[in-house]
């Protein structure tokens, strides 16, 4: 596999439900993730997207095909493995609810790395933290963090392990378009200037065009891969898919 | 609205598994308290109905204090809780015994069938077929002097009544037991030692006799060893009179009240004696025997309220979670216009019908338990014919309180289901909980005055002992003397246990914080979060510790007790016997003379003392008359046997100079102190000249008149012309004379009482335990005021001499006293251990109070971290998405179920450990002299607790881990 490809999926297919009641979220994809690269899978609802990110970070079984990441195969993982895979390979930033209520914001920061049972580089979560902007807010709990605080110390958590690739689903659904633009500032931020790679999930336009590269799903389909598109062309683009489909979504 | 509910139900049976556990085991201690209760005052009435069915009692008409047997059990175990109820007598009161000549005056009287005195012979030991003695677990052998029409209810069916000392008749259990018929030969152990014996009958009786072994003597050799165990001649407790008004059934009431009337007509009034209607008897016994027993009850229902009490937090708990997870669904509800009342019936439903099944199966289990219960003592040679079913009203208390608890469980997520506004049920937010501190104060303010009334307590009991003031305060002075010493204890131990249940809460952050340390460290990242998710809900914490806390509690204040007691016991032996050896008859009879002689006649025995005790002795005169167990001992006792524990005066001096020994308890009741002159009234039974000549003037009369008439018979015989008859009458003549002239001169001699009075002086008071209560002086003394009629070797104290074996002579102890049968020859450790082995059956007990609570304690751990595990279904799947692994998962609930258990077990030792120490002190002169806690006992308590915790928390962490990572995560 070439170095330049983080994360790959071949001849993925995903089917939930039983024989009278087929859904065909996956069909046959094939897709290579860039690495220091930060790409956005958009698509409408039940496009396939979230099933796509789930299969790509071991959260999901695919129902064939591989997906490989860093090399490994994730599909063919058993529980031990994938938690191996999580703690050195992924990160995660989810929609919501993803801090520990009961830890400071320093500590769930450092929590996957004391999970993993790795030494803390505190010059590095110094540098993390500074870029997030969080100096003043470490031993505040998430309670009392607004939203956009706590997507940053989500965000910083994610990087804070240096994982092979972080995957982020749907990081602004919960937030106000100022809090957004400083989550994904910081997101983008951190592929320019720490080489990170990044798959995001999302139907914001207006987020995707932080990414280095969008891929369109529809039916389970890749049906665009664009490359450093402006704000207009993923409109124009969904425009289209919108009028083929005529299910898209309003844009939010 | 209801139908919802009821599909509900359906939908969430799988979660109200764990509540309908809860509930029936709740409800079924109830029932079964009740059942169990209610099948014992069954059997006491059934046996009492059989036991003691005369129509007419004539007793004495004075009560008197107990002296004698008792108070004996209980000095000697050394423990206020004392387990004598299987003993306790079946009559309540005692009263002055009365003149058995009296049987003539009734037996006159118009409508009296019979009236007789029964003689009851206790300590029997029966040999059975295989040679060993019979023994059960449901008491004592005893022998009645039985014969035709002595004993209504009991019915020959097979052989006849015994007639003679060889001869026995077996109640049907005990030839069961031992395995005899009708013709076997075997021993009986009679208190002066055994004797060959055959079966000539056996006879059944309508109710079981909850594993006595009843023999029937020869009535003759009743009264003999009754007269002899009980010191008194010619006298007895009541005599049984069966009237015959309602032709050899049992009369009734009225009948019996018209007997007893004409009967006291008849008495003299000399006689100290009343007629009093068996009902009336039996109703008192009943009474009192109910009431012995009725400690049972209250234990079990201690335990049906813990169930209860987790029960209901567990249905709280399950409901929270139903709730939590269907509050969309009301919301959706409340939206098209439910009303909050409606919501709330919807959950109130389901709690109805978990509570209905829940108490369902609770009653049933109860019954079966009662049934076990039964069947097990039927098995350890104690059956109860007592009915076990439960009545009506059992059950529907059971039904009650089950479904009454669901409900309460129920209504405050019900409650919430109803009042949450719907938009904010759409959202998930989880209201942040009240603060804890007014309940920490609330709870602080009660344990401090619970400790207040403890010390009030032991400041009485200190007072008690010491004499004083309870405090500078007359008026609050008068109050503690009224109160006595058990209202502030049991109030105290009331104030402390609500209060630390309430105050609880408060301490989860602060205890979680200790008690994690260690798990924080070792594991730091699950230790740490699940140390700080204990503190989330605190009063949920709370509540599943305090399960365990109350069980605990009880369990080490028993435990403390139960080994101070042994300690106390213990204590004696290790600082006080000296002898190698003691022995002692297993009947708690007399030793007999032959197997004193063997044991002496033992190679290698350097001295032999016996302990005799004296029967019927007392004390001072007139109305200051008391009486106290008196013991004759050899002087050489405080040197040789037991090393005194001297209160005041020289105990060995006094005992060798014919001075009396006084145990402190003796002392403090009747306010004796060294140097004081007391008046010993003793008893002794002598041959009544008088009254032998006079039989045997009234014999020899008998047998002259019996051979007047059969002469008179013969002659006119002859006169007939019947030679033959003649003959025969002739031959029957010379058989009688010849029986005159071979007859025991003994039997002949009648015996009296005669009351003996000395002045001694107070030598010593001593304090040893085993003999608080007892007064000794030397034999010569002894001899004084008793005769070997009223004296018995209860026990032995054997040295060996000086270098010699001691294991080889132990058995050839054993060897010589082995013909005898009821003599147990033990070294210094046996002793202790029996002496200290009722406190072992109460740790046995303890240990199955243990079990149920620890076994309570894991459905309400369990159910707790169900819930909270379900309540952080998204949290736990993010921990995993960051790489978490499952073993950290599973450590992380571990941890968290551990620190509960430990945390309820920690206080309930606490509490527990306290009370027992405070009882200890307040009872300390009840033979609690030395405080022991058992610390490996609370050790390994400690340790089972976080076993406890760990296995509770297995089932909710595989939940936990069953839940796909995904579905945790996905936002929606």
């Amino acid at each position: 596999m070439d170095d330049h490809v983080v994360a790959q999926a071949i001849d993925l297919t995903k089917v939930y439900g039983d024989a009278d009641n087929r859904v065909l979220a996956l069909d046959h994809v094939n897709v290579e993730f860039e690495r220091g690269q930060m790409t956005a899978i958009m698509g409408p609802s039940g496009s396939g997207k979230s099933t796509l990110m789930h299969c790509m970070a071991g959260l999901d079984q695919p129902t064939s095909g591989k997906v490989i990441v860093e090399g490994l195969e994730v599909s063919a993982m058993n529980q031990r493995q994938l938690t191996k895979l999580r703690r050195e390979q992924i990160g995660f930033i989810f929609q919501s609810f993803n801090l520990v209520p009961t830890l400071s914001a320093e500590e769930n920061i450092l929590l996957p790395l004391q999970i993993a049972k790795k030494p803390i580089d505190r010059a590095w979560f110094k540098q993390v933290v500074s870029v997030v902007g969080l100096e003043h807010r470490l031993k505040h709990r998430p309670s009392q963090l607004s939203g956009g605080q706590q997507q940053r110390v989500a965000c910083a958590r994610a990087m804070m392990a240096r994982p092979s690739v972080i995957f982020a689903d749907e990081p602004t659904g919960n937030l106000d378009s100022h809090s957004s633009r400083e989550v994904l500032g910081f997101l983008k931020q951190s592929v320019q200037q720490y080489g990170q790679s990044i798959v995001m999930v999302t139907h914001d336009p207006r987020a995707a065009s932080y990414a280095d590269r969008v891929l369109v799903l529809a039916d389970g389909n890749i049906t665009q891969d664009l490359r450093h598109p402006s704000y207009d062309r993923i409109l124009e683009v969904f425009a289209d898919e919108g009028n083929e489909d005529g299910d898209a979504e309003p844009n939010a | 609205m209801i139908r919802i509910g009821l599909r509900d139900a359906r939908a969430h049976f799988g979660r109200f598994v764990m509540s309908i556990i809860a509930i029936a085991l709740g409800v079924s201690f109830v029932v079964g308290s009740f059942c169990f209760r209610e099948m014992m005052n069954n059997q006491v009435d059934q046996m009492l109905a059989s036991n003691s069915d005369a129509d007419v009692y004539v007793r004495g008409d004075t009560e008197q204090k107990d002296d004698t047997s008792a108070s004996f059990a209980a000095s000697s175990s050394g423990s206020e809780s004392g387990s004598d109820s299987t003993q306790t007598s079946t009559e309540s009161k005692n009263y002055n015994r009365i003149d058995v000549s009296l049987v003539d005056t009734i037996g006159s009287v118009q409508g009296v069938d019979t009236a007789e005195a029964v003689y009851e012979v206790n300590g029997l030991v029966l040999v059975g077929k295989d040679g060993n003695a019979v023994s059960t677990m449901g008491g004592m052998t005893s022998g009645m002097g039985l014969s035709q029409g002595t004993w209504r209810s009991a019915t020959l069916t097979q052989g006849r009544w015994a007639k003679a000392k060889d001869e026995i008749t077996l109640h049907t259990f005990a030839a069961e037991t031992a395995g005899l018929n009708v013709g076997d030969t075997t021993k009986l152990v009679y208190p002066d030692g055994p004797a060959d014996v055959r079966v000539v009958g056996i006879f059944s009786t309508a109710s079981s006799q909850a594993g006595a072994i009843i023999i029937g003597l020869d009535p003759a050799t009743a009264k003999e060893y009754f007269q002899q165990q009980s010191g008194q001649i010619g006298t007895a407790r009541y005599l049984t009179v069966y009237g015959s008004a309602a032709q050899g059934q049992p009369l009734s009431v009225e009948q019996q009240q018209t007997l007893a009337d004409r009967i006291n007509k008849a008495l003299p009034a000399d006689a100290n004696a009343v007629a009093v209607t068996g009902q009336s008897v039996r109703d008192d016994n009943a009474a009192s025997t109910k009431k012995a027993l009725g400690f049972i009850q209250p234990l079990i229902l201690i335990f049906a309220i813990i169930a209860l009490f987790v029960g209901s937090f567990i249905i709280t708990n399950t409901f929270s979670m139903i709730v939590r997870e269907s509050m969309r669904g009301y919301a959706l509800l409340r939206s098209i216009g439910a009303s909050p009342v409606q919501v709330f019936v919807t959950v109130a439903v389901q709690a109805v019908l978990l509570g209905l099944v829940g108490s369902g199966i609770g009653i049933g289990l109860g019954w079966g338990m009662v049934k076990g219960i039964v069947a097990l003592m039927a098995r350890m040679g104690t059956p109860m014919t007592g009915a076990v079913n439960p009545s009506v009203s059992d059950m529907l208390v059971g039904l009650i309180v089950g479904v009454l608890v669901t409900l309460i469980g129920a209504s405050l997520p019900a409650r919430r289901a109803a009042m949450a506004p719907p938009i904010q049920a759409m959202n998930e937010t989880v209201n942040p909980e009240k603060p804890v501190w007014p309940r920490g104060i609330i709870g602080a303010i009660m344990m401090v005055l619970g400790v207040c009334a403890w010390a009030v307590c032991w400041r009485i009991a200190w007072v008690n002992t010491n004499g004083g003031e309870v405090s500078p305060w007359s008026r609050f002075n008068d109050l503690a003397t009224t109160l006595g010493t058990g209202w502030p204890l049991g109030i105290g131990a009331g104030l402390i246990v609500i209060g630390v249940i309430v105050l609880a809460p408060a301490l989860v952050t602060p205890t979680s914080a200790v008690l994690g340390w260690i798990p924080s460290h070792v594991f730091t990242v699950t230790g740490r979060l699940a140390t700080r998710n204990l503190s989330r809900s605190k009063r949920r914490t709370a509540n599943t510790a305090a399960a365990l806390f109350v069980g605990v509690a009880i369990v080490s204040c028993l435990g403390v007790i139960a080994s101070s007691a042994k300690a106390s016991v213990a204590g004696i032996v290790d600082s006080g016997l000296k002898s190698d050896f003691s022995a002692m008859s297993v009947s708690n009879g007399q030793i007999p003379d032959d197997a004193i002689e063997a044991i002496k006649n033992t190679e290698g025995i350097d001295t032999v003392s016996q302990s005799r005790m004296l029967m019927g002795v007392t004390y001072g005169s007139g109305d200051d008359e008391a009486s106290a167990m008196t013991f004759a001992e050899q002087p050489s006792l405080f040197t040789k046997v037991f090393a005194p524990v001297t209160n005041a005066g020289d105990a060995d001096k006094a005992l060798r100079d014919g001075e009396l020994v006084v145990g402190l308890e003796v002392a403090k009741d009747n306010g004796w102190k060294v140097g004081d002159e007391v008046r010993v009234n003793g008893r002794q039974v002598v041959v009544d000249e008088a009254a032998t000549a006079k039989a045997q003037a009234d014999y020899q009369a008998q047998v002259k008149g019996t051979i007047d008439n059969l002469t008179a018979q013969a002659q006119q015989l002859m006169a007939a012309g019947d030679m033959a008859g003649a003959q025969a009458k002739t031959k029957e003549i010379e058989k009688v004379s010849d029986d005159a002239k071979n007859v025991d001169p003994a039997t002949m001699v009648k015996t009296k009482n005669e009351t003996t009075h000395v002045t001694m002086k107070v030598g010593a008071i001593i304090e040893n335990s085993i003999y608080r209560s007892m007064v000794l002086m030397n034999d010569d003394a002894a001899n004084k005021i008793a005769n070997k009629y009223t004296m018995f070797t209860i026990m032995l104290f054997i040295n060996g001499k000086s270098g010699i074996d001691l294991d080889g002579l132990k058995t050839r102890l054993i060897d010589a006293v082995k013909p005898y049968y009821v003599v147990n020859v033990q070294n210094r450790d046996e002793f202790k251990s029996t002496m200290s082995s009722m406190v072992d059956q109460i740790l046995l007990v303890l240990y199955a109070l243990l079990a149920l609570s620890i076994v309570i304690a894991i459905f309400g751990i369990v159910n707790t971290l169900a819930l909270s595990v379900s309540e952080r279904t998204k949290e736990i799947g993010l921990l995993r998405a960051i790489g978490t692994s499952r073993a950290q998962i599973r450590g992380m609930l571990g941890i968290e179920a551990a620190i509960i258990a430990v945390f309820g077990t920690v206080l309930g030792m606490v509490v527990g450990v306290a009370a027992g120490v405070v009882i200890r002190a307040v009872y300390e002169a009840n033979g609690l002299s030395t405080l022991s806690i058992p610390w490996n006992q609370l050790a390994v308590f400690l340790a089972l607790s976080i076993l406890v915790g760990l296995i509770a928390s297995v089932s909710p962490a595989s939940r936990a881990l069953k839940q796909p990572v995904l579905d945790a995560v996905a936002s929606e």
